[in-house]
């Protein structure tokens, strides 16, 4: 495990430029964190390393958002996702042939999904303050 | 007659067309380029029929693999030819993905298993007697662990022709199984356009308006076991 230190969502972008080093096409990045912790900027992070020049906004309305770069990103928020077969519904499975970069938020959310996730990691944000955070980059190894 | 069949419920993107009264194809293509079906399927399908010299009035038939398979794949080849059938004030059929795959064989006398990879180890599959030129099926689609279906599969005598793009994965359990397998060759072993306007000889002919995706979900215990595994994931990922 790694861990980072980010007392401001600048610095935030940064550390998710700093994880996007380890990952690689067909990458699953699991997130856990409460709302506002800070996701969505980590993963601003994550494609901004890979060379997005697009908006990177929370996909909590439009469940994936795309952004492309030299690895296309794939940011999801399955807060209103369920099931198994909702996520199947959502064309999920889908994007995991497309080879770029999943950004999961809430994949707790379908406790069976791990199994379906060849190469997969952990991002854990903890809310120290409120700028402050401890972010923790679990490789696939240390996961389980 | 003229059958239109088209394949979208994996990677490759398959357009065929056929002549039931010739009893030939007259053009088939199968794209694989990892882009997105709703891409090259239009373009496929118009350069078929004009590279073929059919104009879009001439098919009597629209037919499509209506799963199981990938849900997006599975909606873009039904709304293409759902809004190609409604157009052209034609009928359309729909066929089964894995039973398409059986047609692409049937020149082989013997049992076919078909199956698709459903991830985890796990294929959506079905098992067809070939006989003569004729398909029957021996089973229900359903999603299974590969060495479950090898298992199964070491009830039928004789060599058993594997086809799909679960084939490999289902062959490795049956090898380990001592059961005998063999792939199909390439060309046969995947979707084509060929298998599905074949299959839709058989099937019955629905209006647009019937026609619909048929999505194959995992069986329940399946489900509860992944759960339970998974709960363990999440303990673990709590500390």
């Amino acid at each position: 495990m790694e861990r980072f230190i980010s007392d401001s969502p600048e610095e935030t972008i940064e550390t998710g430029k700093k994880i996007a080093a380890y990952l690689k096409a067909g990458d699953c990045v699991l997130y856990t964190g409460e709302m506002g912790a800070g996701k969505t900027h980590l993963t601003k992070g994550i494609a901004e390393y890979f060379g997005s020049t697009d908006d990177v906004t929370s996909p909590t309305f439009a469940l994936v958002n795309e952004y492309d770069g030299t690895v296309p990103v794939f940011h999801f928020d399955l807060f209103r996702i369920n099931t198994l077969d909702d996520l199947y519904a959502i064309g999920f499975f889908d994007y995991l042939d497309r080879e770029g970069i999943m950004c999961i938020e809430w994949s707790e959310n379908i406790p069976e999904l791990a199994a379906y996730l060849t190469n997969r990691c952990g991002v854990n944000i903890v809310k120290t303050g409120d700028n402050s955070r401890i972010i923790e980059y679990i490789p696939q190894e240390e996961l389980c | 007659m003229l059958i239109l069949g088209i394949d979208t419920a994996a990677a490759p993107c398959c357009a065929a067309v056929y002549d039931t009264d010739k009893q030939q194809t007259l053009g088939s293509v199968v794209i694989n380029n990892k882009l997105t079906h709703s891409v090259t399927l239009m373009p496929v399908v118009s350069d078929l029929l004009r590279n073929s010299g059919i104009a879009i009035e001439d098919i009597d038939l629209f037919a499509v693999a209506n799963g199981p398979g990938s849900f997006t794949g599975l909606r873009i080849g039904i709304s293409a030819v759902k809004g190609m059938a409604f157009a052209a004030s034609k009928p359309c059929a729909a066929v089964s993905t894995l039973e398409a795959m059986a047609y692409n064989v049937a020149v082989c006398d013997g049992i076919v298993c078909a199956a698709i990879d459903a991830r985890c180890n796990q294929v959506y599959t079905a098992t067809f007697l070939n006989d003569n030129g004729t398909v029957t099926r021996l089973t229900e689609e359903e999603c299974l662990k590969a060495d479950e279906l090898a298992a199964r599969l070491s009830e039928y005598d004789g060599d058993i022709i594997l086809v799909g793009d679960g084939a490999q994965l289902v062959k490795k359990a049956a090898d380990e199984q001592g059961i005998n397998t063999r792939l199909a060759p390439d060309p046969l072993r995947f979707q084509t356009g060929y298998g599905v306007c074949l299959a839709a000889m058989n099937a019955e002919q629905i209006t647009p308006e019937q026609l619909m995706p048929m999505y194959l979900k995992l069986p329940q215990a399946q489900r509860e076991l992944m759960a339970k595994n998974a709960d363990a994931y999440k303990e673990e990922r709590k500390d």
